[in-house]
């Protein structure tokens, strides 16, 4: 449900049910709403179960890249020669995506069960909680809701009594939204610099400390529990559109809506109800203009696009935009989009991890030029230069950050190129700037 | 036996095990990028699947994949660049470089793979079977010059080379000449330089180094490439830079604020090797090295480096007869030191320019000729002194306060040392004075003066009143030539040199445990496999800093590491476990480790039954030394004695390196035949792995003593009380048998010492009046003899006392060859010539023996290598063509053998070809701290300076570093005295005192004091005890009881 807001009759909530209800983040209003139950069921279950029910639900990341879930936890070893890992990624720092967020300052055992459950399919008795630094609110309430965990016998060596360790550790960030890609924040928790690895070796062959380590999302572990308690079958079923594309996903709306906040729905909903209905639309007289339906590192719809879009991986892709994140920032008329896509690329600039060339250079670069341009001293030559350094910027690099920065700034010229061009003829310059 | 199987195929692939590593098929594209140094290394750090015999790596898998067209087969687990380098196949890189970890960030090496969605990454990208890989296809290159052309964006254009301009100058970086490494690629993909919107982005930034003697960044040309954090991390194992910020702003900082010391730089300078653009560069003194000269060297000359025993290979870049520049070999080459060097390797090069070197040869006023004789005709009373200031008087004199540690700082900002009138500092280390007792001479007059005096000597007291120091920094070649002229031409066997003071009673434990005189392993196996280090009493990251670095590295591979010393070196700071013992307690340490060893039943049965003499002796002996007693005994805790026994027990294979801090004792050879005893009873000898290593201290103390500049021995210790062997030398050198003496001659502890016979001597390159132990007394022996000739490059303390002073070469200026501490004889190679009429050493010495009626048939270094073959039968098979690259290993028994990377596989070079244990007991040191000597003191060197800082107090960057003496003293006990750091201290022994400053460290422990003998006006030797081993007659250079008084 769309805290503060109630639940609107199109969501389904599964993930976000006991949003707004503190009772639930002690452990006993947990146990009382039916929690722990599924941890429970899967220690009862084989590794091979717990797995192949994940897999048998469809359920796929949440994180942004939508790898499926079941699948990734197979790659881990069968035998166990070293330790393994398990990392949750709640490092959550991408513009415009604050469902992690809302998932552990409400429901926080159902991150620790949903992880706990994960740890024990890919054998790893040590589990890294990697929260973003400035959620201290969030940290808080995770921190609580783990000690009481191992005061209640869920963790620690004997995980509720049935011979498993199961041990988990929350991390801070420090800052850093690169950390939140997997590589870099297995070297961050390592205590290095938060550096993305180059892949082969993926961090299921050797990740954290050199061991065959998983990275999930808070949002995918937290779906587990429904999954195993309901079985994968039911989540499946959860689809509006494309079998690919199961169970809910949680949408964090933002900008120029009435009602901002983190929505709820099945797989495949329509963007415009998610949009208009649950978001409640437009301020008044107001005209929508463009959305960015994944976080800030996908391409950016026209309204008529996103009018049009299904949200399910599939039906973003069919767009040319991607589902990502699941940060739906929404944009009206009184949007200046040059400026928009500055402060995005600005973002990944001071974002850059710095080790690509392409990424170092070229989001430094594509930011002083977008910012020339809204200082009315840019040239139509830029344009072309701001296309020819993104695609530069495109698969050229150890992670995405510098696709991500390069992904809104070819959309957005590509699509409202007049924009910029009445800043280059003008030769005027914003304020704002 | 298995392990002799493995040496014959070590022995067989010494110089390329390449075939060790790739199937037949491969052999070929893989010989031509990999030599045989740190492969297993290399390959396993990339995660290689590797089979592993008992010594060898063996690749599991072969793959098959084509590149630009051509097949090419490499191990499974090669990457794409690998096997691109095999196909001698250029694929540009920035970011990657040899033996670093691949990081793949810069992102200039993608290529085209057929099938492939992306680029990929040449440098990391595993290759596949079947791949199709194109490197220069339109996507590829457009890539590149992608890359290129946003590096340029931010690449000053005032530093770049000028076009047309193509010469390349020899290693990366040098910002002198023509194109940088990184230049050259804009080159080569033709990126357009775009003024107008260059500069869009700022100049980059990163910490500087400005003041610093020896290593200055210029960070607005990096590139951040990362080579030099990872050079700095990975190969030195130091971690000095790293990058900081992020995006755009990033670059590359010196430590957390700025300065190198606080992060403790050693100054190496791989960072400087390492960097493409020259951001980081070397400090090239200016005045004598001008750009343009050191930009366009005439030659670059493969050498050995002058200091320690490591033997580390160097390319001397040479322009007008001068050194103007060190360079380290290519990081792949098959060098010991793996293309490594320390500061003083790749910095101290500039002595042999330094003015004060010595021109023409020089003779004592007062020495004139008449009716064909030389006379002296001077006051007696002036004979062998001078208007200088001896040894003794200059100890008490003041010292000036040690500046700040120029480093991070304006040089303006640093306080300056005021200069005293005979300062040694500033490149006037000679001073004036010194040179007024003496006249210049020709080389006619001083080699008939030194002639006839000697055999005067000789004729008038015996042959025995002649002694000769040989040298340990000079060649084999010339060693050689001056121990055969005074034992078949002056018939006296008094030939030693400094080996006596450092590893004499090494050689005399490993004599008689196991006859032999040499380390059993090489580094390299310590590097790449030991399971267990056991250093004890070497402090090897400051005196043989590039073997430190690989010991740190074997460390990070996973080898555990155990350390005795006395002092929380670097290493001991990083052991797993550090025996923190008292001085001179070694032997109740290993003889504690041994019994508990035994009494865990952790020693190797079978190695003791089929290998080993005397076991149940020691057994019996080490018994009393429970790990209870020990503790009271060593301080060390118990707990510790018996994990680390345990450790070195386990091994599976444990190699034990050891210095002076075993050796320097008056108890030296039981402490070292105590750790034998160790070695033998775990079995920790004679397999790839166990090495056993006494790690020497200068550039060719090993081979000084192979080629006989020892009194008891000629070439490949043969005795010479053994009649038979002086038959063959005898015939060998074409002189009656009966001319050469049976009687071993006297060491150099014995030659100067009260009641030596000895009245005239001959010194070659040694400067005893520094070295030897309690010096006053030494240099009052020095002055009272009838004659004294010295052969060195500078007047040094002893120079200044002789009759005759003969100008020699460096080792810038000779041919021959030196041998490390791995047994290795490598080629020194001639660079430029002496100043003056200053000669080559072996010339001076041919010319001598044939004056002194031993005629020295050699027209070059060559020709005595070929004698020298001819009478060592180690040695046999080494002929100068054999030398080449990296050298040999002996023994070399014939021109089949390729030497030996480790020896005694099964058996010893005894007569029955066991080795024997040696019971030993505990002695404590000669001289114990009481109430009036309360501090117990030890000498030994500093990174920045080398042996008697002859040529490292010349050398400008280094002494800049280290410019005075000063001695550590423990934080405590300078409280109590009310010592600040840098305060004047009075050193008192029993012997004599002198005025130093502090240096307050935690290194030391409480009353204990560690003091560098390396400075003439603190000689660390006014004060040690010249107390001798009964068996080596090394002086306790380790233990004095010396008294501290704060002098304020
Ligand atoms: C630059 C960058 C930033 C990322 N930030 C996050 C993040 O904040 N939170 C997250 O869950 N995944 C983030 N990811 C995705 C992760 O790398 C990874 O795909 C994800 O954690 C896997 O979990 P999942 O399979 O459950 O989605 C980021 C990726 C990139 C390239």
């Amino acid at each position: 449900m769309g805290y503060p807001h109630p639940t609107h009759p199109k969501e389904t909530p599964v993930l976000s049910r006991h949003f707004g209800d503190s009772d639930a983040r002690s452990f006993d209003g947990w146990k009382r709403r039916g929690g722990y139950a599924s941890l429970e069921k899967a220690l009862g279950m084989s590794r091979e179960q717990v797995t192949e029910e994940v897999k048998t639900s469809g359920l796929r990341g949440r994180g942004g890249a939508g790898f499926p879930c079941g699948l990734k936890w197979t790659f881990m070893p069968k035998q166990r020669t070293q330790p393994h890992y398990l990392c949750v990624n709640a490092d959550e720092s991408e513009p415009g995506t604050f469902k992690d967020r809302e998932i552990m300052r409400w429901t926080p055992h159902a991150v620790i069960e949903g992880a706990a459950i994960a740890a024990y399919a890919i054998q790893a008795e040590q589990t890294y909680v990697y929260i973003r630094g400035e959620f201290t609110e969030a940290i808080a309430i995770m921190q609580q809701a783990l000690d009481e965990a191992y005061i209640k016998g869920v963790l620690g060596i004997n995980a509720m009594g049935k011979g498993v360790r199961i041990d988990m550790t929350i991390h801070r960030g420090a800052g850093a939204y690169i950390c939140g890609e997997e590589t870099a924040l297995m070297n961050s928790i390592e205590g290095k610099r938060g550096n993305p690895r180059i892949r082969p070796p993926f961090p299921a062959a050797s990740g954290l400390f050199g061991c065959p380590t998983t990275i999930n999302n808070v949002e995918t572990l937290a779906a587990v529990p429904p999954i195993i308690e309901q079985g994968g079958a039911w989540y499946r079923a959860i689809c509006l559109s494309n079998p690919n594309s199961t169970g809910t996903k949680l949408f964090s709306v933002c900008g120029t809506v009435r009602s901002p906040g983190t929505y709820e729905v099945a797989m495949g909903f329509p963007l415009k109800d998610l949009v208009h209905d649950l978001a409640g639309g437009m301020r008044p007289g107001r005209r929508l203009k463009a959305v960015i339906p994944g976080g800030s590192s996908v391409p950016i719809l026209t309204a008529d696009e996103a009018e049009a879009t299904l949200l399910d991986y599939e039906g973003c892709v069919a767009r040319g935009t991607m589902l990502g994140s699941g940060g739906v920032i929404v944009m009206d008329d009184s949007v200046d989009m040059v400026y928009q896509i500055m402060r995005l690329a600005r973002f990944y600039a001071h974002e850059s991890c710095a080790q690509c060339t392409q990424c170092r250079e070229g989001t430094a670069w594509t930011t002083k030029i977008l910012q020339r341009i809204l200082h009315g001293q840019g040239k139509l030559e830029d344009l072309d230069l701001l296309l020819d350094l993104s695609e530069q910027m495109t698969g050229t690099t150890i992670c995405v950050l510098s696709d991500s920065c390069a992904a809104p700034v070819v959309s957005g010229i590509r699509k409202f190129r007049d924009e910029f061009e009445a800043y280059i003829d003008s030769g005027r310059a914003v304020a704002q700037v | 036996m298995v392990a002799s199987a493995v040496e014959l195929r070590l022995r067989n692939s010494r110089r390329d095990t390449a075939n060790q590593f790739v199937s037949a098929e491969a052999v070929t594209s893989w010989r031509r990028i990999y030599n045989s140094r740190a492969k297993a290394q290399y390959f396993l750090a990339r995660g290689f699947a590797l089979d592993r015999d008992s010594t060898y790596y063996f690749f599991l898998t072969m793959i098959t994949l084509s590149i630009d067209g051509r097949a090419v087969t490499v191990p499974n687990g090669a990457t794409i660049l690998d096997a691109a380098r095999g196909l001698a196949i250029d694929v540009p890189t920035l970011c990657w470089y040899p033996r670093l970890p691949v990081v793949g960030s810069c992102r200039l090496c993608l290529v085209s793979v057929a099938g492939a969605p992306k680029l990929m990454a040449a440098c990391a990208a595993q290759a596949e079977e079947g791949m199709a890989v194109e490197t220069e296809t339109p996507a590829a290159v457009a890539n590149r010059r992608s890359v290129l052309g946003l590096l340029l964006e931010r690449y000053p254009t005032d530093r770049l080379a000028p076009d047309g301009q193509d010469v390349a100058v020899g290693a990366a970086g040098f910002d002198g000449g023509g194109p940088n490494e990184f230049e050259r690629l804009l080159r080569r993909y033709a990126v357009p330089l775009r003024p107008e919107r260059h500069h869009e982005l700022a100049l980059r930034t990163g910490d500087e180094r400005p003041g610093d003697p020896m290593i200055r960044h210029d960070m607005s040309t990096c590139i951040l490439c990362t080579r030099c954090v990872r050079a700095c991390a990975d190969l030195q194992v130091v971690g000095v830079l790293d990058v900081a910020q992020r995006g755009e702003r990033a670059e590359i900082v010196v430590g957390g604020d700025g300065d190198p010391d606080h992060a403790a730089c050693t100054w190496c300078g791989e960072c400087v090797r390492v960097c493409p653009t020259g951001a980081i560069h070397e400090v090239l003194p200016p005045r004598r090295f001008p750009k343009e000269r050191v930009a366009a060297p005439e030659r670059a000359v493969r050498s050995v480096c002058p200091y320690c025993g490591v033997g580390c290979q160097v390319d001397l870049h040479v322009r007008e007869n001068a050194v103007v520049r060190v360079t380290s070999p290519w990081i792949e080459e098959d060098t010991p030191n793996s293309g490594s060097t320390c500061v003083k390797g790749r910095f101290g090069y500039d002595f042999p320019q330094h003015r004060d070197r010595l021109r023409a040869p020089l003779i004592r006023r007062g020495w004139v000729k008449r009716r064909d004789r030389w006379r002296y005709e001077g006051p007696a009373a002036e004979r062998r002194r001078g208007p200088w200031l001896s040894i003794d008087d200059e100890g008490e004199r003041p010292k000036p306060r040690p500046p700040e540690r120029a480093v991070g700082k304006p040089l303006a900002s640093l306080s300056h040392i005021p200069r005293g009138p005979d300062d040694v500092r500033d490149r006037v280390a000679t001073p004036a004075s010194w040179y007024e007792p003496f006249r210049e001479a020709t080389w006619d007059e001083a080699m008939e003066l030194v002639s006839q005096e000697l055999s005067r000597i000789r004729r008038e007291r015996g042959p025995d009143a002649l002694a000769v120091f040989c040298s340990a920094k000079c060649t084999n070649e010339e060693n050689y030539v001056l121990q055969r002229m005074f034992r078949a031409g002056f018939n006296t066997n008094n030939v030693d040199h400094c080996t006596r003071l450092c590893h004499s009673s090494s050689v005399a434990a490993m004599q008689r445990a196991l006859n032999t005189s040499a380390a059993s392993g090489s580094m390299r196996e310590v590097e790449e496999v030991s399971d267990v280090i056991f250093v004890a009493g070497a402090n090897v990251t400051e005196a043989h800093p590039v073997f430190g670095a690989a010991v740190k590295r074997a460390q990070r591979r996973g080898a555990k590491l155990i350390v005795a010393d006395t002092r929380r070196i670097e290493l001991a700071q990083r052991a797993d476990i550090h025996l923190h013992l008292l001085p001179g307690t070694d032997v109740a340490l290993f003889n504690a480790m041994l019994w508990h060893i035994i009494t865990r039943d952790l020693h190797d049965r079978a190695f003791i039954a089929g290998r080993t003499h005397g076991f149940d002796a020691v057994r019996a002996a080490v018994e009393p030394y429970t790990l209870q007693r020990a503790q009271t005994i060593t301080g060390v805790p118990a707990a510790d004695i018996a994990q680390a026994a345990e450790l070195f027990a386990r091994g599976p294979r444990s190699s034990t390196l050891w210095a002076m801090g075993l050796t320097q004792h008056a108890a030296g050879t039981d402490i070292v035949a105590s750790l034998l005893n160790l070695i033998l009873a775990t079995g920790m000898i004679g397999r790839w792995g166990a090495a056993m290593i006494p790690i020497r201290g200068q550039n060719n103390v090993q081979g000084a003593s192979d080629v006989g500049a020892i009194p008891m021995f000629y070439t490949d210790y043969q005795s010479v009380a053994d009649p038979a062997v002086r038959r063959r030398f005898a015939t060998a050198w074409r002189v009656p048998e009966e001319s050469l003496s049976l009687t071993p001659g006297l060491r150099v502890t014995e030659v100067v010492a009260e009641g030596s016979p000895v009245r005239g001597m001959y010194i070659f390159g040694e400067n005893p009046i520094i070295s030897d132990p309690d010096v006053a007394h030494a240099e009052h022996w020095f002055q009272a003899l009838e004659f004294l000739a010295v052969q060195d490059l500078f007047l040094t303390e002893t120079a200044r006392l002789a009759d005759v002073v003969l100008p020699g070469a460096s080792y810038a200026e000779k041919d021959g060859t030196f041998v490390n501490t791995e047994r290795r004889i490598q080629r020194v190679r001639k660079a430029c010539e002496p100043p003056g009429e200053a000669r080559g050493d072996l010339e001076i010495l041919i010319e001598l023996s044939n004056r002194a009626g031993l005629p020295a048939p050699f027209a070059d270094p060559r020709e005595v290598m070929e004698e020298i073959a001819a009478v060592t039968p180690s040695w046999a098979g080494v002929t100068y063509e054999r030398l080449d690259m990296a050298g040999l290993q002996y023994p070399v028994p014939d021109r089949e053998s390729g030497g030996a990377a480790f020896l005694f596989a099964d058996r010893f070079p005894t007569g029955d070809g066991r080795g024997t244990m040696v019971p030993v007991e505990y002695l404590p040191p000669s001289e114990l701290p009481n109430d009036q000597y309360p501090f117990m003191m030890n000498t030994g060197r500093q990174l920045y300076h080398w042996h008697t800082g002859t040529m490292t107090r010349r050398a400008k960057g280094l002494d800049a570093r280290e410019p005075v003496p000063t001695v550590e003293l423990n934080p405590a006990d300078a409280a109590e005295l009310g010592v600040f750091d840098g305060d004047p201290v009075r050193l008192v022994s029993r012997r004599n005192a002198i005025l130093i400053a502090a240096r307050i460290s935690d290194r030391v422990q409480r009353r204990q004091l560690f003091l560098p003998f390396h400075f003439r006006e603190a000689a660390a030797n006014l004060l040690t005890n010249p107390a001798l081993d009964p068996y080596a007659k090394i002086p306790e250079f380790k233990c004095c009881a010396v008294r501290v008084e704060g002098a304020a």
